[in-house]
């Protein structure tokens, strides 16, 4: 039945032109050619949706690693007394590889939150004229009252740390990811 | 069951992945950790249906050209 299918596309073929060039589909077999690359290209998608699917368990295992890791230690900053109004100051919390910064706001409000960008992860500084976090990389703004993103490429907000502050020393009690 | 049907899960199981994987990479920076294991749950058991359907496009083109 097939054999007889392809012998008339051959004939048609042959038929529409003459010219030696075209006649050398003829040993193409055309149903069986489409059938393949369907099934080929079904193979592939599978592949792709189990790739993906697979993709998104090594998240999960380093965020079951993570939770257990969970950071709540107390980590002395500075001095308030040497962090005059509308400065700000750098630190670590809660590991060393997490930068983060403190800012003593004009209003005389104290804010920290890790100063890697949420975009591709330059330090964000403190502008202490427009009050705002600037990411220059990309030109990142973020709110400083709540580390939201006000403007340029960033969309997650920075992670707010969470501050105590005992007669004269400022602590970073713990950090909020996601706040707001 | 047709082949069309299998083609269609297979289909919006690559698009559904393609979902989950961005969410769970946005949930994990965000930290929200049970976010990622629910969108990586959704994700593995996509790429199941997706195989077994697969697995009944194979059957239903076996027996199609038998």
């Amino acid at each position: 039945m097939v054999d007889e299918k392809n012998n008339q596309n051959q004939r048609q073929n042959q038929r529409k032109a003459d010219d030696d060039m075209i006649n050398l589909v003829d040993n193409l077999n055309r149903s069986e050619d489409l059938r393949f690359n369907r099934r080929a290209f079904l193979k592939s998608a599978v592949g792709a949706s189990l790739t993906l699917g697979i993709a998104t368990l090594p998240f999960s295992i380093k965020a079951m690693m993570d939770d257990r890791e969970e950071d709540s230690e107390k980590v002395e900053i500075g001095k308030l007394s040497e962090l005059p109004k509308g400065e700000s100051l750098e630190f670590h919390y809660p590991t060393d590889s997490e930068p983060a910064l403190l800012v003593h706001t004009k209003n005389g409000e104290l804010k920290a939150y890790n100063n890697k960008c949420t975009h591709l992860q330059c330090p964000v500084f403190y502008e202490k004229k427009e009050e705002v976090l600037l990411c220059p990389c990309h030109r990142g703004f973020f709110n400083v009252d709540s580390g939201q993103p006000m403007a340029g490429p960033p969309q997650r907000e920075l992670p707010k740390i969470l501050l105590e502050v005992k007669g004269d020393v400022v602590y970073a009690v713990g950090r909020e990811v996601r706040h707001g | 069951m047709g082949k069309k049907i299998c083609w269609v899960a297979i289909l919006c199981s690559i698009f559904l992945n393609v979902v989950m994987l961005q969410w769970t990479i946005e949930a994990f920076f965000g930290k929200e950790f049970e976010h990622v294991y629910m969108y990586t749950i959704i994700a593995i058991a996509s790429s199941f249906i997706a195989l077994l359907f697969y697995g009944k496009w194979r059957k239903l083109d076996k027996h199609e050209r038998a």
